[in-house]
């Protein structure tokens, strides 16, 4: 599997990221100056050794402020993402940005997918991409992803059924040779792999790319090793990548190996995992609150970002491809207070 | 359109069976039945074994002694003089927040100690310490006299409209708790025209610590009032309207900064002797909270030594946090005099926590406030400590009518 972005061992790599993200971190001081505020009240240090004591900022924190490194006239696009409170992130890409992560997520998918672009099967109605001025979070993964394949079949009608007749159409067509799957994990699990199943139809030319999560596939016992072992049976699915990613993060992707089970780093991102009680990195195999880190953000200080997941590293520089490999565990609960406020909202 | 019968425990009622057919109350202010039954209630919550499980029932018991009622009782009665005679309002319709376990006791309590009859919504989202109340109500009722089962009603139900909406119309005051949400989400609702509300929005609090007065304080003194000040502080997560949001230094700018860093390392202290922790998902909270906060410019420093405490140096006065930003995040100021605080008070602000002050410089700077914020001033420890006059109202006084006889 030839790749361009997989390539660095985890001493060089950092390194590299150190010197990358120290110069990225003051190109966003000079640039945005609630990220500048932030970073002079914490008082820190703008030449760190090491890449675990650049600043981070709490995802979250997009939600609820508005963090921009370029002037609103150089924006072209805000990618926002829904949040399970209603608000959301609101992340502001200029031209340079918005091309540099449609380059860098091609270049990382590009070493699964090859450099053509394969027919694709989209496991998502066509309708979620929708209003191109204001993307939700399905719609932009399901957009971002489909410029990666051709003749799409977008397998779920308007109402969220799959259309069985299209898609043994689809196979008939393109099922013998290479074909992209894209979809929401617990979707393809849904629509795809049972349809498929019951159908006895033959997946195995197919390549796999899938992300969002194992909670609402926890209630039927299906995990990563699980999934891919029925969808290797089934089907005949085996190249299977799941993928971790967020809109404050875009264009960076961390990939499952093709051995399965481990999301790698491409080499302009990196991740931490840090105890949650000291903020020092996590030994490898000690889970721990995932820190991502990139430096694709140029338009707005997402370079460092302490995300809400729980994480854990399995080894480093020891896998299919150089660098960190690691899971995602689930996600931190939500934190709730007494107090009293709150608590009667009628129907609303 | 059924609740569910917490006290006295029953089997579900439709809600047109929750309030009595009249609205008539067969009881009188300081009915001695009534009085007996909270007597009952507050010896089985003084009980050791009880009090040891939930420290917070014990100040509940205290407050509904026999001595304690008797008391309310006489000196509504003084106060009013001969002219006016007090008697109950009729029905009081109680939505007291879901978090803070022991609110609806004393709102319930002392409308019930006024004569009303009273129906009681408890959270379906309530905690434990609001079922081991209910047990203790309910075991009592035993021993007291019938008609307390046939006036007070606490009730289970969830986001029913309707079930508000019924009691609502069929109240003469409504007592409202929960914020400005619960509040205006409520108000939906009518009221019969001679009815009422009494509401609880949303509050913020901050203490006060005099520079000179921690100087002039024994160590021991110092390590008693952080103590309290930790009560007030994580007791509800920090969440609660009177737990302090933000810590004002009152005096010598260049004195205050040991006093600070002083008190700081004391709360965290005691924060981690009395057994208080802050989770992984708190700990975010506090830095999307405070991080945010400094994006406004609000912050010149801040730092997280733990988990447990973070210290924002505010930019200014002004830059006080009113809203909650995770549990241990506190800003601090230092101004040279109280009045100083005078501006920066509003309608909004409800206690105030003071150590190291005089008694003349409090009611100075109270009567300096005006009545435009601020409802109490309390020491260090007693921010959660429930008083029948709470957010400016006397509420012994709200749950009776006057009559007025002149001759």
């Amino acid at each position: 599997m030839l790749t361009e972005v997989f390539t660095l061992r985890q001493s060089e790599k950092e390194e590299r990221l150190r010197a990358e993200l120290v110069e990225l971190v003051a190109h966003h001081r000079r640039n945005c100056p609630p990220y500048d505020r932030i970073l002079a009240a914490l008082d820190t240090d703008p030449e760190p050794a090491t890449l675990a004591e650049l600043p981070w900022l709490p995802v979250r924190l997009f939600k609820t402020r508005k963090l921009a490194s370029v002037p609103d006239d150089e924006v072209i696009r805000v990618l926002t993402s829904s949040g399970t409170t209603g608000d959301v992130s609101r992340i502001h890409l200029d031209r340079a940005a918005a091309a540099t992560q449609s380059r860098m997520l091609a270049r990382t998918l590009g070493t699964v997918l090859g450099p053509r672009r394969l027919p694709m099967v989209v496991v998502d109605r066509a309708g979620v991409v929708g209003d191109r001025r204001s993307y939700s979070a399905r719609g932009a993964g399901a957009l971002g992803m489909v410029n990666f394949g051709r003749d799409h079949l977008w397998l779920l009608d308007a109402d969220d059924r799959p259309d069985v007749a299209a898609l043994k159409d689809f196979l008939a067509r393109h099922g013998d040779a290479p074909f992209l799957i894209f979809g929401f994990t617990f979707m393809v699990w849904r629509y795809l792999y049972e349809v498929a199943r019951d159908h006895g139809l033959d997946l195995s030319q197919g390549t796999l790319v899938h992300s969002g999560g194992w909670k609402k596939l926890a209630d039927q016992a299906v995990d990563n090793a699980e999934f891919r072992r029925r969808l290797g049976a089934d089907t005949g699915l085996t190249r299977i990548h799941n993928f971790y990613g967020m809109v404050e993060q875009i264009g960076t992707v961390f990939l499952e190996g093709p051995e399965g089970g481990s999301l790698y780093c491409p080499d302009f991102a990196d991740v931490i995992i840090r105890d949650p009680v000291t903020w020092e990195e996590a030994p490898v195999g000690t889970p721990g609150l995932i820190e991502v880190i990139s430096t694709l953000p140029t338009s707005y200080p997402g370079n460092l970002l302490l995300t809400e997941d729980l994480g854990v590293v399995h080894g480093v520089d020891d896998g299919h491809w150089p660098g960190k490999r690691f899971s995602v565990l689930g996600r931190l609960p939500r934190a709730e207070a007494r107090g009293c406020s709150d608590t009667y909202t009628g129907g609303r | 359109m059924t609740v569910r019968m917490r006290f006295p425990a029953g089997p579900d009622l439709p809600v047109d069976e929750v309030l009595p057919a009249t609205g008539e109350t067969p009881l009188a202010v300081g009915d001695e039945r009534v009085v007996d039954f909270l007597t009952l209630v507050s010896r089985r919550l003084l009980a050791p074994a009880l009090a040891r499980r939930h420290p917070e029932l014990g100040s509940l018991g205290f407050f509904l002694r026999r001595r304690e009622l008797l008391r309310a009782v006489e000196r509504l009665h003084e106060a009013l003089g001969p002219q006016a005679l007090a008697f109950p309002r009729g029905v009081v319709f109680h939505i007291p927040p879901a978090n803070v376990d022991t609110i609806f006791v004393y709102s319930w309590a002392l409308a019930a100690l006024a004569g009303n009859i009273n129906v009681v919504r408890v959270s379906p989202r309530s905690a434990a310490a609001a079922d081991t109340i209910l047990e203790v109500l309910n075991d009592s009722l035993a021993e007291a006299d019938p008609v307390v089962a046939r006036t007070q009603r606490m009730i289970t139900y969830g986001h029913d409209d309707a079930v508000t909406a019924r009691l609502s119309a069929g109240c003469d005051l409504r007592v409202v708790w929960g914020g400005d949400r619960a509040v205006n989400a409520v108000r939906q609702h009518p009221l019969a025209p001679a009815a009422r509300d009494l509401t609880f929005p949303d509050r913020a609090s901050f203490a006060v610590l005099s520079v000179a007065g921690w100087a002039a304080a024994s160590p021991a003194a110092r390590r008693e009032a952080v103590a309290g000040f930790v009560n007030d502080a994580y007791w509800f997560d920090q969440a609660a309207c009177s737990s302090p949001r933000a810590v004002f230094l009152v005096g010598d700018a260049d004195r205050a900064e040991p006093v600070r860093a002083e008190f700081v390392a004391l709360l965290g202290a005691g924060a981690r002797d009395r057994g208080w922790e802050v989770d992984a998902a708190m700990a975010v909270e506090k830095r999307v909270g405070a991080y945010g906060l400094a994006a406004d410019g609000a912050v010149a420093r801040m730092a997280f030594p733990d988990n447990l405490v973070a210290t924002m140096d505010l930019a200014a006065l002004a830059a006080a946090p009113r809203e909650w930003l995770g549990t241990g995040t506190f800003g601090f100021v230092t101004v040279t005099e109280l009045a100083e605080l005078v501006p920066f008070v509003r309608r909004q602000d409800q206690t105030l926590t003071h150590f190291g002050f005089e008694a003349d410089e409090l009611r100075e700077f109270a009567r300096q406030l005006g009545g435009r914020g601020i409802d109490r001033i309390v020491p260090f420890g007693a921010a959660l400590r429930f008083a029948p006059i709470w957010d400016g109202y006397d509420l012994f006084r709200e749950f009776v009518r006057l009559v007025t006889v002149e001759i």
